[in-house]
């Protein structure tokens, strides 16, 4: 019933994800302006920038929850501020987000939230009745696996950790078989130790998806520099609503970061 | 050298005294307070006189009253159980059509937005209006007994129930249903995996907190012919039967004392 969608063949060499000169305001104030960047199969891109850069902002456009005042984001080749009908849902199912609040189901089981990742490919009645099939359940349980929570499937999202809570909800991601990986903050809730976990995770996902599922891409916004360079195989620099530095990690220095947060 | 803020407690000490304008309108305020009083006694037709007389006469009654009668007690009970059936069916009939409406009348979930004002429109009207007020209209539309009671309550309980449950609807954490939209579900699928969850224990202790409510409200149903044990109560009272009369307070106590129970019980399990 869940035939395998058709993907779109992947060129390695070819971005994923291409944000094309994003630009948004509020009320006459510049929250980005002319935003460009890509991400390809396998990434793991860092977004850094002081508070008020215009992190969120980009964030809820690339993940298709506000739409752009001018230029697109594009997943796939296809835009998904313009994108209607089944285009939109297809691309909704491609691109997953992982909040900083975690967003997790409280009183629903860590099982049951990570199900939620697969209510974009089932028909409507089975979300309904929380009634899965036996393939998506194993796929559910298969991804709390990928993320250490196998045995805590049974258990009600607001009894775990903050860490554990936001590892179901990478979990949740996963299940929902996505290209790119959306996070706004992932970590910005989470004590170091925990946050660096976090991270790590979200890099092998990156890393280990690569070849056999298309590759998944990972956009991420940070707030340290220390946890973006460990993790991330390239750094963005937003600063005023603009892209002020597009480096590879291991090349985003201690002068970069002075320059990017002004002092 | 006065520091800065000596100068300031002066400054306050100073304003402090003499006439302010603070001090005037805190009188003013008095002032409205006690005519609004005086009038209010006026308009209720306050007689200290007219209790003095009639407390003995209902100390009379009262002596007259025991031994209560029993005679009757399964004709109460039936009524009673009428009472109780009524505000079982209205509440759950009335919860039943307020779900939708909660939706259209809460302003992040509804799917037409044009249509939030209209809906809180429609919910106060329905609010507003007693389910006694409604019981009347309907004894005369579908005639005397039950049903017009069910009615009743079902109207006046929906736009009731309706605001509470959007209010809780508007109130409920948003980012879980953000979260499983992006998933690619629909919107009512959203709601009903990621928001009804959270949502429904405080909404089915609403609803039950309208039956424990509508059980009390009932009881006065039948004095406008609206069915339940209402009916004899105002039959007792029309022929002064004063020992019929306790034997259906104490009926109805019993029951809305252990309902209120039942239902505190089953609110606190929920909550």
């Amino acid at each position: 019933m869940d035939a395998p969608l058709p993907r779109v063949d992947v060129d390695p060499a070819e971005p994923l994800m291409r944000a094309d000169g994003l630009a948004k305001a509020f009320n006459g104030h510049t929250a980005l302006a002319d935003v460009s960047f890509s991400v390809r199969a396998g990434e793991v891109v860092a977004v850094l920038g002081p508070s008020g850069a215009g992190k969120t902002t980009l964030f809820r456009c690339l993940a298709g929850l506000a739409p752009p005042d001018a230029g697109s984001v594009r997943v796939g080749g296809q835009d998904i501020a313009r994108a209607a009908g089944r285009d939109r849902w297809r691309l909704a199912r491609d691109v997953a987000v992982v909040f900083q609040q975690f967003n997790l189901v409280g009183r629903l089981t860590a099982l049951d939230n990570v199900l939620a990742g697969r209510l974009g490919h089932v028909p409507a009645w089975r979300g309904w009745s929380h009634r899965f099939d036996r393939a998506d359940r194993l796929l559910a349980l298969e991804c709390l696996d990928r993320v250490g929570l196998l045995a805590k499937a049974g258990q009600r999202a607001d009894t775990l950790s903050g860490g554990q809570q936001q590892r179901v909800a990478i979990a949740r991601a996963l299940a929902q078989r996505p290209r790119l990986i959306v996070a706004d903050e992932p970590v910005a809730s989470l004590d170091p130790a925990t946050a660096a976990g976090v991270l790590d995770l979200l890099r092998d996902i990156a890393r280990d998806a690569q070849g056999n599922d298309g590759g998944v891409g990972v956009v991420c916004s940070l707030h340290q520099v220390d946890l973006a360079r460990a993790a991330a195989d390239r750094i963005i620099g937003l600063a005023g609503g603009r892209v002020m530095a597009d480096l590879p990690a291991s090349l985003f220095d201690a002068a970069a970061a002075a320059r990017l947060y002004g002092n | 050298m006065t520091s800065g803020a000596e100068q300031a407690l002066r400054r306050m000490e100073a304003a402090d005294r003499g006439f302010t304008a603070r001090r005037l309108r805190l009188w003013v305020i008095c002032a409205a307070l006690l005519a609004f009083y005086a009038i209010s006694w006026r308009l209720a037709g306050i007689d200290l006189h007219k209790l003095a007389v009639g407390l003995p006469k209902l100390g009379r009654w009262l002596a007259t009253a025991w031994p209560p009668d029993l005679h009757e007690l399964p004709l109460f009970a039936l009524r009673t159980a009428e009472t109780v059936a009524m505000a079982a069916i209205g509440t759950t009939l009335a919860v039943l059509l307020a779900l939708p409406m909660a939706i259209l009348a809460s302003r992040p979930l509804t799917p037409w937005p044009r249509l939030y004002h209209p809906a809180r429109w429609f919910l106060n009207t329905l609010r507003g209006i007693d389910s006694f007020v409604f019981a009347l209209l309907f004894v005369a539309a579908v005639g005397l007994g039950p049903f017009a009671g069910v009615l009743g309550i079902a109207l006046h309980t929906w736009g009731s129930a309706a605001k509470q449950f959007a209010d809780h609807l508007e109130s409920a954490n948003l980012g879980p249903l953000e979260a499983v939209r992006t998933t690619g579900a629909g919107r009512l699928t959203a709601i009903l995996y990621a928001l009804v969850p959270d949502v429904a224990p405080v909404m089915l202790s609403t609803a039950l907190f309208w039956w424990e409510f509508n059980v009390r409200a009932s009881t006065v149903l039948g004095v406008v012919g609206a069915g339940g044990i209402g009916q004899e109560l105002k039959n007792s009272m029309d022929l002064l039967d004063f020992p019929r009369l306790v034997t259906i307070i104490a009926v109805i106590l019993v029951v809305v004392t252990a309902l209120d129970q039942f239902s505190g019980w089953l609110r606190r399990r929920l909550a």
